[in-house]
């Protein structure tokens, strides 16, 4: 982790590591943001639960005027909302809200905590280190696929940026930090006066400030994702130039009112220059066509393009390389979707093959089969898997799940850790990748 | 960036001027002639016809000085005698006062000058915790909480503050009256409050105002509007009380 908290080593606004939060034990501060700061915890002994470590986002309240600890209150009100009525794969896991009893640290009783999935690290992480251009498209993908679906489901963002895009235990993209996030009413909504320099589109600089706030509509976003394409294939660099965010923001409405070009970096891909550049329109309304669904379409468009679907060896799939920057994190539990209910002893999976061809076959083709591995923690090749075979849409008898194994990618570039333990005929059983079937029942974690 | 405003007041000689500048925009000013066109005309014999130049650049300006001979004067009005003085042929100086006063040499009595504001400048939020400047979220509109325009707020949004009481917004005399106390505002007059509180709506929050609405209804509406955009968005808190000189300075009444 990057981030400098070396100056906060005995500050008693930071909660120190082993103090308890509900289920939780206080590992280690891993960010400071504007109103909070999140810290990884692991689960106490003797409480039960899918996830073993998670991360604690704590927003103090204490100290701050009414008005003050409402909008705190508020903006924590809105990420659990967020959560629970638009759940989606590629957004952050909200576990759980609590508030914090902390009688010894009177600046952090009573603040509020927000217990969501652990991360592997934030994309500005992996941009100091740089992502390669596959990488980077799948990232992107990532952030379209979370960015159609909260437009879809009527929010904006507003605070779209590297820092708030996390990549998660399985290498995908989680969105984080609602705190600003809005619900539209029609074709806008109102967000209170904030937001990050770097990633205000420019008609915010003209956008007076009404009764609700200021008006905000989904292609904000869509320019922010602008701002972060253009940061994902050239390691960070901003979009447009200026040493400091008030100099680019200048640079901003100079590119807006006609007065300069957009001049994006060579360096990024032709295709991902283009998506930017859409992204990048100076208007609302030239900016409008392009929205989250149909950038994200384009991209499938370009990867289908791209690389023609070839036979590939059926049982040896990619394993996923750690991300490099990464690396550093401990390899922790992190399930992929939202949990229903509590875990079942065991239930039945369908067999899911993304090969679209293998997926009409009914004659047991052995070029359409699957493995199954022996051991999930060891390389997913044609070395490590039983010798039963499946078939797309068999159904298996699956009795606990696995958050952590090798990564695996399919066909479609979705790359999971998850595996489930399946039960063969007679007593043996072998392990089934999640990225192979599309049920998600919520199992007891394997011994 | 909404850029800066060049303000020319009428009297030296010409109409008021008032220019607005977007970020890379540049105007001249001078005497002017046929040959030298410049977008700010100072009639004075004493300037050149083509005296300097400002340039909006980020959240600030710079101030070139095309004079060979003369340096002029960048006064700041509220920094108790601040300034910062453009020697001859000087080019691009960065000007780092919210308002500025440009002054040059004149034979005049009073000295030549003309007004530039900065509401760009940009400030950190005061509960903000760590993080880099680069990539931290703010709010967009930031205020000088030194500055007079801030004092006028507070001194506006005080009955709410004290008594949560939806009671009436402070009207100008009143203002004037709450802040006489105060060190910087010992002359302050009802129109520089009347300006204050038109930099805050225009300039610094970008109040959107029904265009229906009479004269006066506009500026009590304004006046309402401020106050109301400040509250909710926490621009002005309760500690910001400890800003305004104790509220009854005379010892008379209670």
């Amino acid at each position: 982790m990057l981030y400098d908290l070396a100056h906060c080593g005995d500050r008693e606004d930071m909660l120190p590591p082993g103090h308890r939060v509900g289920d939780w034990i206080v590992t280690e501060p891993i960010g400071e943001g504007g109103w909070a700061t999140v810290y990884a915890a692991h689960r106490a002994e003797g409480s039960a639960g899918p996830d073993d470590t998670v991360a604690l986002k704590v927003l103090p309240t204490a100290g701050l005027a009414p008005r003050q600890a409402r909008q705190v209150a508020e903006s924590a009100r809105r990420e659990a909302e967020l959560a629970r009525t638009a759940p989606h794969p590629r957004l952050v896991r909200l576990l759980d809200t609590l508030v914090l009893a902390a009688p010894d640290h009177p600046t952090l009783d009573g603040a509020i905590v927000l217990v969501m999935e652990r991360a592997r690290c934030t994309l500005r992480d992996l941009l100091t280190t740089g992502v390669d251009e596959a990488q980077g498209g799948r990232i992107v993908a990532g952030i379209c696929e979370g960015l159609a679906h909260l437009h879809r489901s009527g929010w904006v963002h507003i605070d779209l940026k590297p820092e708030n895009v996390l990549i998660g235990q399985d290498g995908e993209v989680r969105l984080s930090d609602f705190g600003l996030a809005i619900e539209l009413t029609g074709t806008h909504g109102h967000s209170a006066p904030l937001g990050t320099p770097d990633y205000l589109p420019p008609e915010r600089w003209q956008e007076p400030l009404g009764e609700h706030g200021v008006r905000t509509r989904t292609t904000a976003d869509i320019w922010a994702l602008g701002i972060v394409i253009h940061e994902v294939f050239t390691g960070g660099l901003p979009a447009f130039p200026g040493a400091t965010p008030t100099a680019r923001a200048a640079a901003v409405r100079q590119y807006a009112e006609g007065r300069a070009a957009l001049r994006l970096d060579p360096s990024v891909p032709p295709f991902w220059r283009a998506l930017a550049a859409d992204c990048l329109a100076p208007t609302h309304a030239a900016r409008a066509p392009h929205t989250a669904e149909r950038l994200l379409a384009r991209i499938h468009g370009h990867r289908s393009g791209r690389r023609p679907r070839r036979p590939r060896p059926r049982t040896t799939l990619l394993a996923l390389a750690a991300l490099a920057a990464c690396a550093a994190a401990a390899v922790t539990a992190a399930a992929l979707w939202p949990r229903p209910g509590p875990p079942a002893p065991h239930a039945r999976i369908r067999v899911f093959n993304a090969e679209r061809d293998c997926q009409d076959r009914t004659d047991r083709d052995p070029q359409c089969s699957l493995g199954l591995a022996v051991d999930p923690m060891r390389p997913y090749t044609a070395g490590n898997v039983v010798p039963t075979r499946v078939w797309h849409n068999d159904t298996l008898d699956a009795d606990c799940q696995l958050p952590t194994g090798l990564p695996v990618i399919n066909e479609d570039d979705l790359s999971s850790t998850l595996w489930y333990r399946v039960r063969l005929p007679g007593p043996t059983t072998a392990w089934l990748p999640a990225i192979r079937t599309k049920d998600r029942p919520t199992l007891d974690r394997c011994p | 960036m909404s850029g800066i405003v060049v303000h020319l007041p009428e009297g030296n000689g010409t109409d008021a001027v008032t220019l607005r500048l977007g970020p890379g925009e540049r105007a001249r000013f001078g005497r002017g002639s046929v040959g030298t066109p410049v977008e700010l005309r100072l009639g004075d014999e004493t300037v050149s016809r083509l005296a300097g130049e400002i340039h909006a650049t980020d959240d600030h300006w710079q101030l070139s000085n095309l004079s060979n001979t003369h340096a002029y004067l960048v006064e700041n009005p509220e920094g108790a005698g601040e300034y910062l003085r453009v020697p001859p042929r000087r080019v691009g100086a960065p000007i780092p006062f919210e308002f500025s006063r440009v002054v040059l040499p004149s034979r005049r009595e009073t000295p030549l000058s003309f007004q530039v504001f900065a509401p760009d400048h940009v400030y950190l939020d005061p509960h903000a915790r760590g993080g880099s400047a680069r990539s931290r979220t703010m709010t967009a509109y930031s205020l000088d909480e030194t500055a007079t325009y801030f004092l006028v707020l507070v001194a506006l949004c005080e009955p709410w503050l004290r008594d949560r009481s939806p009671a009436a917004v402070p009207t100008t005399p009143q203002v004037v009256e709450r802040l006489r106390g105060h060190p910087a505002c010992s002359r302050l007059t009802a129109r520089a409050v009347s300006s204050h509180l038109d930099y805050l709506a225009d300039e610094k929050l970008r109040i959107d105002l029904p265009d229906d609405a009479g004269r006066a209804d506009r500026r009590s509406g304004k006046r309402e509007a401020v106050v109301g955009l400040a509250l909710k968005f926490g621009i002005v808190r309760e500690e910001h009380l400890a800003l305004l000189p104790p509220s009854d300075p005379t010892g008379s009444g209670r």
